[in-house]
């Protein structure tokens, strides 16, 4: 079992030091279903990003820990010891958090050009598998293992990195084939520049096949819906079920709306006003915000104050 | 005059190379015309901002870098079936009319100081003549300098319906020749009626050798001269790379990559002049600087005031690896006819930080993921390379930088 646990995070822009996140407290375990909520502006989105360790961001207070259980490193060759069950994740690179199985979906995915699809899921995974044993590593296997580090292709990037690595060519060519077709994605986008002239919808079902390679334990999707016709909501809402159902991902929903809430049923709902997750519960928390705005919630909240 | 001739150069030191070449007289009477004319030439023109003068070509010691009676190369030549590819010497003792009717047609040797200092001086090279009708695949030239200074002279001649794939190499020769050093290499392209030319080039010369090129193109009705340009090694190189459209419904593409590091200075200039009718040019470059290494660029599109029905593209992104490089870019688009359809771009910028965000949250350590990218970035120039080997090499170049 698998818990992110956000406890009294507070972080601001580290360029202009204005002040985003207020203490945020949030618990989300594998297998659960989350949404954020909250008007724009609220800190849904940094809060996502600092998860993930954008480094735009610069935490000032509060902390971001990831609990794994022996199940969780069961993949892991080296000796696990209790201690390294919990991480806090403020320490580690954006690589390394990825590594323990966090999952970052991107509101705004960047694009690519010359990195084809099927070579960065590749490399992506295999990068994920190396992480993980190093992290897990005594510092002298650490040592040894930094001298034998990737260090990018080893041919030429048009036709990819050489078959090296846990997972070989056509052994990721099979699993990127099925998971395509989990997602009722069109196979030419796999040998396509990573993102590079897809349109919205197709860059929001990208990131939901790249989380279903990963396998996190903890995926947090930013805005996924956004932009989406309803065809491609429900083939996205489908796929991040399916992460769910089938991988045990724990799933944090960031949305505005009410409308992808419809496909993905959530078991929590958070409210963010102004930095802060004011008021948590149940699905039907949603659709009071559907149907009433955030006012009641910001009255409520300030009532409290 | 522009700047002071190298002691050791005068008119003995030019005959003396031409006597041991056993020249004929119009070759001797071109090499001393080019001597007597650097009095008057200047340097090749140089992007200028305010406050800067990007590359300083009056500022290299010519009296220390160039020893014109010690040129030595090793030099390779492979050549394709109904193909010449002769030496120069070899050249003038076979195809003499040949060589005279087109040596200087193309590229005048008194366009500046430089061209003018490399045809007095220069003791290598290379003709290719392709007759009416041949296909020339795989042409190869793979030149080792091994001596303080070299000068080159290449020269392509493609008769009607002709077509040449030329793969050109430049480095250094295993024989140890320390200090500063000097490479000059003259290529002048002259294209039959309706014949295709590819002239690809991978410089890779060591970190102390100041590099002068120079390659031009006339091309005639119907042809494409296309040439593509690597340029990862030397200290200082000063590339120009220019195409006359001359020929109605004739083509060119210019296609560039260059990877600076360390503190080396590239100054790159891809020129077209669309003078016929019906032309197209396509001019891509992209270059990536790391350390303290410099660029500049300039490309021209000039089209002429009878170049009607005129296509004519231009990109150039160049991206910088750390804080301490620098680059400058400028294209520039020159049009004297309306019917022209034509566009430029250049940019200069970081690796994205978002795009190594979004790399490094897949797992991927920031090492590899900016590695990537980079390799990523050459990939549409790359893509552009229509002879593998030479995509290989420099794609194996630019991976081997990377480690």
């Amino acid at each position: 079992m698998a818990t992110l646990e956000l406890q009294n995070l507070q972080a601001e822009v580290a360029e202009t030091g204005e002040e985003i996140l207020r203490g945020v407290d949030l618990e989300v375990k594998n297998g659960e279903i989350h949404a954020l909520m909250g008007p724009n502006g609220s800190g849904k989105s940094t809060t996502a990003k600092v998860i993930a360790g954008h480094p735009a961001y610069e935490v000032t207070d509060g902390s971001v820990t990831l609990t794994l259980s022996e199940a969780d490193v069961a993949d892991i060759d080296a000796d696990v010891d209790e201690e390294d069950l919990t991480w806090n994740l403020l320490d580690l690179e954006p690589n390394e958090r990825a590594a323990l199985g966090i999952f970052l979906a991107f509101q705004y995915p960047a694009e690519i050009e010359g990195v084809t699809m099927v070579n960065f899921l590749r490399q992506a995974l295999n990068a994920k598998l190396d992480e993980r044993e190093e992290l897990f590593e005594d510092e002298d296997e650490e040592a040894e293992a930094e001298s034998e580090k990737d260090e990018g292709y080893e041919t030429s990037p048009m036709e990819g990195p050489a078959d090296d690595g846990d997972v070989g060519v056509a052994e990721f060519q099979q699993l990127l084939k099925e998971k395509m077709e989990l997602l009722d994605m069109d196979k030419k986008f796999a040998e396509r520049y990573l993102n590079a002239g897809f349109s919205g919808g197709e860059k929001k079902q990208n990131e939901v096949l790249q989380a279903a390679i990963l396998e996190p334990s903890i995926a947090v999707l930013d805005e996924i819906d956004s932009g989406l016709d309803i065809d491609r909501l429900q083939d996205v809402s489908k796929g991040i079920n399916a992460l769910r159902d089938e991988q045990d991902t724990g799933i944090l929903q960031i949305t505005h709306y009410q409308r992808i809430l419809d496909y993905v049923e959530p078991d929590y709902v958070h409210i963010m006003l102004d930095g802060k997750v004011v008021k948590s519960g149940g699905a039907e928390l949603a659709e009071k915000l559907e149907d009433e705005g955030y006012d009641w919630v910001r009255e409520e909240a300030y009532e409290t104050a | 005059m522009s700047t002071q001739l190298p002691a050791s150069i005068s008119e003995e030191t030019v005959t003396e190379i031409s006597a041991e070449r056993d020249e004929p007289d119009w070759l001797r009477q071109t090499r001393l015309d080019a001597l007597s004319a650097l009095e008057e030439l200047e340097m090749p023109s140089v992007i200028e901002t305010p406050g800067r003068r990007w590359t300083n070509l009056e500022g290299l010691d010519y009296e220390s870098i160039v020893d014109p009676l010690d040129q030595r190369d090793e030099t390779e030549r492979v050549s394709a079936e109904g193909a010449e590819v002769l030496d120069f010497e070899t050249a003038l003792d076979e195809h003499g009319d040949l060589v005279e009717e087109h040596f200087g047609s193309v590229t005048d040797p008194e366009t500046n100081y430089l061209t003018a200092l490399s045809t007095a001086l220069f003791t290598t090279g290379t003709v290719i003549y392709v007759p009416e009708g041949v296909d020339a695949e795989d042409v190869k030239i793979r030149a080792e300098m091994n001596s303080t200074s070299l000068f080159s002279h290449t020269l392509v001649v493609t008769e009607d319906n002709a077509s040449a794939t030329i793969l050109e190499r430049i480095s250094n020769g295993d024989t140890a020749v320390d200090g500063d050093r000097y490479f000059s290499n003259i290529v002048e392209v002259a294209s039959g009626e309706n014949s295709y030319v590819q002239y690809g080039t991978l410089q890779n010369l060591d970190e102390d050798v100041y590099n002068f090129t120079l390659k031009r193109g006339d091309a005639d009705t119907y042809s494409t001269i296309s040439w593509i340009e690597g340029n990862i090694g030397s200290r200082l190189t000063r590339s120009d790379i220019e195409t006359e459209l001359n020929g109605d419904s004739s083509e060119t593409k210019i296609v560039g990559a260059f990877f600076g590091h360390d503190h080396q200075h590239l100054d790159i200039n891809a020129r077209v002049w669309h003078n016929g009718e019906h032309t197209t040019a396509d001019l891509v470059t992209r270059g990536v600087l790391d350390d303290e290494a410099r660029s500049v660029y300039e490309g021209v599109q000039d089209v002429g005031r009878d170049a009607w029905d005129t296509s004519s593209y231009q990109r150039e992104n160049t991206l910088m690896l750390s804080d301490e490089s620098e680059a400058d870019a400028s294209p520039k688009l020159i049009i004297h006819n309306h019917d022209t359809e034509a566009s430029h771009s250049a940019t200069v910028g970081q690796v994205d930080a978002e795009d190594l965000f979004y790399m490094t949250s897949r797992s991927i350590p920031e090492n590899t993921a900016r590695n990537m990218l980079v390799e990523g970035f050459f990939v549409p120039v790359l893509e552009e390379v229509e002879v593998d080997e030479l995509r290989e090499d420099i794609d194996d170049l630019i991976v081997a930088r990377l480690d």
